[in-house]
């Protein structure tokens, strides 16, 4: 029922009930202080539920993303449209042992070209929270520039739109992105001691 | 995009899966005072998250809450059904009425109906109900769909106390007709 989605290193699944542990640990930990945690357990089970209950109500939401070769879960990617939210997002969070690996860039780069090719989407963004340095980053790397003109979920949050179909296809940028991926597929030096948090 | 949400008819309901469209009813219920004994007044964020957690619930568990729908007027009058979030000591039957639905037997009706199907089909028979002390009308339900008051217990940090239901299960008479 819901698409799965495979790239170099990774792919993308519905959200599965064995999954729920997973996020549970991410969403309880400090890790999710972006996305409105950390969560009890109570909390972190409903969002996850939700999570599931998205793809039902939209047709669309967030993928699990899993590792191409031992299928562990690494974070989830995807499009995320809570009722009320201005426009569609486009949203992704590691879990914090994986970060910096390029695997937000890979996954969301292959939900946001699902939604463009297959579903239709003429355009997404993605609201950040300004201290969120990690994910602003990860935004511009995905070609969304900040959009000052946007409205905003809540007045806390920068908007970043992302590149549309169009400037997509072009050429110089996702030919970019590709390029990086490829590099953390195939890096020439391998970094110790990564993700901080 | 549903997952498998059975249907149930009764009398003046229909028991069913979630629509977008339902989701209004179901945010003036969670942003209401009537939702205090469930954990709100919620923020609409809240009760969108409880909504579509509604929906995931069963494909988390394989049972859930339905909506239901009340046939003469199509509109939303509640949500009833089959409750197990992270924090559950066991399988719950629980039930939201919406303004305007009281009174009228609909709750008994929608949870009765619930618990049987939740017997019969989801292998979940002699469940119990999580039920504020002082939620006088659910304790009155409870007491009228035979439950009896097992144990004060705590829930999410709250107070609260286990009703425990009679099996709805068809009872098995000596001479093998069942009923």
């Amino acid at each position: 029922m819901i698409p799965v989605i495979e790239t170099q290193r990774l792919v993308l699944r519905g959200p599965e009930p064995e999954d729920y542990p997973d996020f549970k640990a991410t969403f309880s930990s400090y890790r999710s202080r972006f996305m409105g945690g950390p969560l009890n357990k109570y909390e972190a089970w409903m969002l996850y539920a939700a999570e599931i209950g998205h793809w039902n109500i939209r047709g669309y939401g967030m993928w699990m993303i899993h590792d191409r070769d031992s299928d562990k879960t690494l974070g989830m990617a995807g499009g995320w449209s809570p009722a009320g939210w201005p426009e569609r997002e486009l949203a992704w969070i590691i879990w914090p042992g994986e970060a910096g690996k390029g695997y937000a860039l890979e996954a969301t780069h292959a939900a946001r070209d699902f939604f463009y090719t297959q579903q239709g989407w003429d355009g997404a963004v993605s609201y950040i929270d300004p201290k969120n340095l990690d994910s602003i980053r990860l935004a511009e790397r995905l070609g969304a520039k900040k959009d000052h003109e946007a409205a905003t979920i809540d007045g806390n949050d920068a908007v970043y739109r992302h590149p549309s179909p169009a400037r997509l296809r072009d050429g110089q940028l996702a030919d970019g992105i590709a390029l990086e991926i490829n590099h953390y597929c195939d890096p020439l030096f391998k970094p110790k001691g990564f993700p901080v948090d | 995009m549903t997952p498998m949400i059975p249907i149930i008819q009764t009398k003046d309901l229909i028991l069913r899966g979630y629509l977008e469209s339902d989701f209004d009813a179901v945010a003036a219920f969670c942003k209401s005072p009537r939702s205090k004994f469930v954990g709100g007044p919620h923020d609409r964020w809240t009760c969108w998250r409880a909504f579509l957690a509604g929906v995931g619930h069963w494909t988390l568990r394989g049972f859930g809450m339905w909506i239901v729908e009340h046939r003469e007027t199509g509109r939303v009058a509640g949500r009833v059904g089959m409750i197990l979030n992270d924090g559950w000591q066991e399988p719950e039957l629980g039930w939201h009425m919406y303004d305007g639905f009281e009174g009228r037997g609909y709750a008994h009706q929608s949870v009765k109906a619930a618990r049987d199907y939740a017997a019969r089909h989801q292998g979940l028979d002699r469940v119990i109900s999580y039920i504020h002390a002082q939620n006088v009308r659910s304790v009155r339900l409870a007491h009228r769909l035979g439950a009896a008051f097992e144990r004060d217990v705590t829930l999410l940090g709250h107070p609260c106390q286990i009703y425990r239901h009679p099996s709805a299960l068809p009872t098995q008479i000596s001479n093998g007709v069942t009923t």
